[in-house]
């Protein structure tokens, strides 16, 4: 036991953490910007496989990482677009059109797959790009903390970025306090003279663009090509998280830290013969752990919850 | 006399809006298959063979009728489930895990020796059906007492469920001499027979049908199915006329988990000989379908399971006489789903047609006024 905390505590393991915590980071965004609008999109497993899937092949086919980003975004939006659609203009129930999307994401790349490569578990054949990694200059020579926070990929500190963008966009933009007035009182914004189906549309798209680049992030430098389901129940965690964060992006960003950490102890303990079941059932626990935890202060009278 | 004779001839509202329910799943069924068949002939090396494998495959021997029908048993299950979360308003995604739970908890009960046959399916289907209703019982808590969003609660659990499931097999009652990793063999006293002998169909279709007409009688011709779909209809209502909206919650979502878990017990001690899954088998997220396509309403899910059924056999005849991707199967489902789904889907026309009718109604009944 005490050997895993020693490597717990070591400037490989955290490194790790935030490299794990990348794609899940990008979702839980994605999530919480579409929650802003009061949209409830499960429909992220399937938007990232598609966007991860478009990134191998763009980049595969045009042989520059811009043409896979390019591709990579266009297939992601292209499902968001049609779940803002459906449920903005069809009135169909988000839950549905999501489960929808989620499968035609799984089935959807794995015959795309099938028909460039003729295998239905990877892309290896293709030989698609990758991100380059980033080695900051000055931070890098820092003894430990060059270590855990140089030599990432590009992606990952665009994730750690974005919450600070998604922050700012949100509370400091024109577009972000129509977002949120939308979401919260859909009728008093129409009053106001806001298109309210088409400023929700936008913040999907946004959703969307995030969401997308966590799933190019999985197949174009978490692994160097696509396998069939890589997004793994990611897009779950990254709603669970958002709902975690209570729609604040840098405690939302805390909570993926804790995911991210729980999911690097899960890769470890399996070289402990430690029943690795339990690890990687523990950020999955931690969610429903704490989303008891921070709903047992909070004031009743204030949720919409009629009981 | 006249009057009524007249009315005859002009629909109600009503029953355009149903006319137009059916149009739309037409609508939609046409062109999930439509694409099918084109993605068929993007990628088949024999188009016309592989398209009327999909369309006939399964009523092409009897065994694959049969298989069928397995197929069709454990979603008759999980269908049922989901209407039950659904009409009572929550979105609980859990009947997959509870499936899942009681496929593995029915497991550690059928490696025992020593108890009666019967009497150890029965206990196995307690331990299943309990494990279930566990499962799903816990959304509807954390709803009800802490305001947790059952979506997102239930979603995770799943993947609790999951790991558990694994670790039990592979840790406690793995069989080193089986070879893959699966259970010890179930013992016979615990298996469940075939129905009619040289069938290859289990006796868990009696329990399955059995399961759909007690829900749909609990649900339609029961109280408490008034105030479940009472309380999903508008729970702030049904709380202000006196109903005790929590525990009808919390109940309806450990009946139906209870249900799933069943359909994970049923499954497994029907079809196999051991527990061999090695991850959550889709069933409760089919089940979510079922009820969509079933609009709640446990009548319709045999119906809508045995479609599915049907499309499922047909992947696996694709999947071992053709080179077609079997996922084409889960294209047409997700392309089905969302136009059924699409509340607005042909609105523009459904909203004439009732107001021309409504205008020719009241014509007629003019008319009859002034003569």
């Amino acid at each position: 036991m005490s050997d895993l905390f020693s490597l717990i505590f070591t400037a490989d393991f955290l490194g790790s953490v935030i490299r794990m915590s990348t794609p899940i980071l990008f979702v839980a965004l994605a999530a919480l910007v579409g929650s802003k609008a009061d949209v409830l999109c499960i429909a992220y497993e399937g938007i990232m496989l598609f966007a991860a899937f478009g990134g191998v092949v763009g980049s595969a086919y045009t042989g520059t990482i811009a043409g896979g980003l390019f591709l990579g975004l266009l297939l992601g939006m292209l499902l968001i677009g049609i779940f803002a659609y459906f449920v903005l203009y069809l009135h169909t129930k988000p839950l549905l059109i999501g489960l929808a999307l989620n499968i035609l994401g799984s089935a959807g790349t794995v015959f795309g797959l099938y028909m460039l490569t003729g295998s239905k578990a990877n892309s290896t054949k293709l030989g698609s790009l990758t991100f380059p990694e980033l080695h900051i200059p000055l931070i890098k020579d820092i003894p430990v903390l060059g270590t855990v926070l140089s030599g990432h990929n590009v992606l990952t500190y665009v994730a750690f970025l974005s919450i600070i963008l998604v922050q700012v966009f949100i509370y400091k933009t024109g577009l972000g306090l129509r977002i949120r007035a939308v979401g919260e009182s859909p009728k008093a914004a129409s009053s106001l003279g806001i298109d309210v189906n088409k400023t929700k549309f936008i913040a999907l798209l946004i959703s969307g663009v995030l969401a997308s680049l966590g799933g190019i992030f999985l197949s174009m430098a978490y692994l160097p090509y696509f396998t069939r389901d890589m997004t793994a129940g990611r897009g779950f965690i990254g709603i669970a998280a958002q709902s975690l964060g209570a729609g604040k992006p840098i405690l939302t960003g805390i909570w993926i830290l804790i995911f991210g950490f729980a999911d690097a102890i899960g890769n470890l303990a399996q070289s402990f013969r430690l029943p690795s079941q339990f690890a990687q059932m523990a950020p999955y626990l931690t969610t429903l752990i704490g989303l008891v935890l921070i709903n047992i202060p909070r004031d009743k009278k204030k949720t919409d919850n009629p009981l | 006399m006249i009057n009524s004779l007249k009315r005859k001839q002009v629909l109600t509202s009503q029953e355009i809006s149903n006319r137009f329910s059916i149009l739309r799943t037409a609508l939609a069924l046409l062109l999930a298959m439509g694409i099918a068949i084109l993605l068929i002939f993007l990628v088949s090396n024999n188009a016309f063979r592989d398209i009327r494998s999909l369309l006939l495959g399964p009523l092409t021997s009897s065994n694959r009728i049969s298989q069928m029908i397995n197929k069709w048993i454990p979603l008759l299950f999980t269908g049922t489930a989901v209407c039950l979360f659904f009409s009572v308003g929550q979105i609980n995604l859990a009947a997959e895990g509870a499936f899942f739970a009681g496929a593995f908890t029915s497991t550690v009960v059928a490696i025992i020796g020593g108890i009666p046959p019967g009497l150890h399916f029965i206990l196995c289907a307690l331990a299943g059906g309990l494990a279930g209703a566990i499962i799903c019982g816990l959304p509807g808590i954390m709803y009800t007492k802490f305001n947790v969003m059952t979506v997102v609660s239930s979603l995770m659990i799943n993947y609790v469920v999951l790991f558990l499931g694994l670790y039990v097999i592979t840790n406690l009652v793995r069989d080193p001499a089986a070879g893959y990793e699966a259970s010890y063999r179930f013992k016979e006293s615990a298996r469940l027979g075939e129905l009619i002998p040289g069938s290859n169909i289990h006796t868990g279709l009696i329990i399955a049908v059995l399961v759909v007409v007690l829900g749909y009688l609990l649900l339609y011709k029961s109280t408490f199915g008034l105030q479940i779909r009472t309380i999903g209809a508008n729970a702030a209502f049904a709380k202000y006329s006196g109903m005790p909206v929590a525990k009808v919650i919390v109940f309806t979502q450990l009946l139906g988990g209870f249900i799933a878990g069943l359909g994970g017990t049923t499954e497994v001690l029907g079809l196999y000989n051991r527990f061999g899954y090695s991850g959550l088998t889709n069933h409760g997220w089919d089940g979510i379908m079922l009820a969509v396509l079933a609009r709640n309403n446990p009548k319709y899910i045999p119906l809508a399971a045995l479609f599915l059924a049907y499309l499922r056999t047909s992947a696996d005849v694709l999947n071992l006489t053709s080179n077609v991707p079997s996922e084409v199967i889960n294209i047409i489902q997700a392309i089905i789903i969302s136009f059924i789904a699409a509340e607005r889907f042909l609105a523009g026309w459904e909203y004439k047609t009732i107001v021309r009718n409504t205008e020719k109604s009241m014509a007629l009944k003019e008319g009859v006024t002034n003569e």
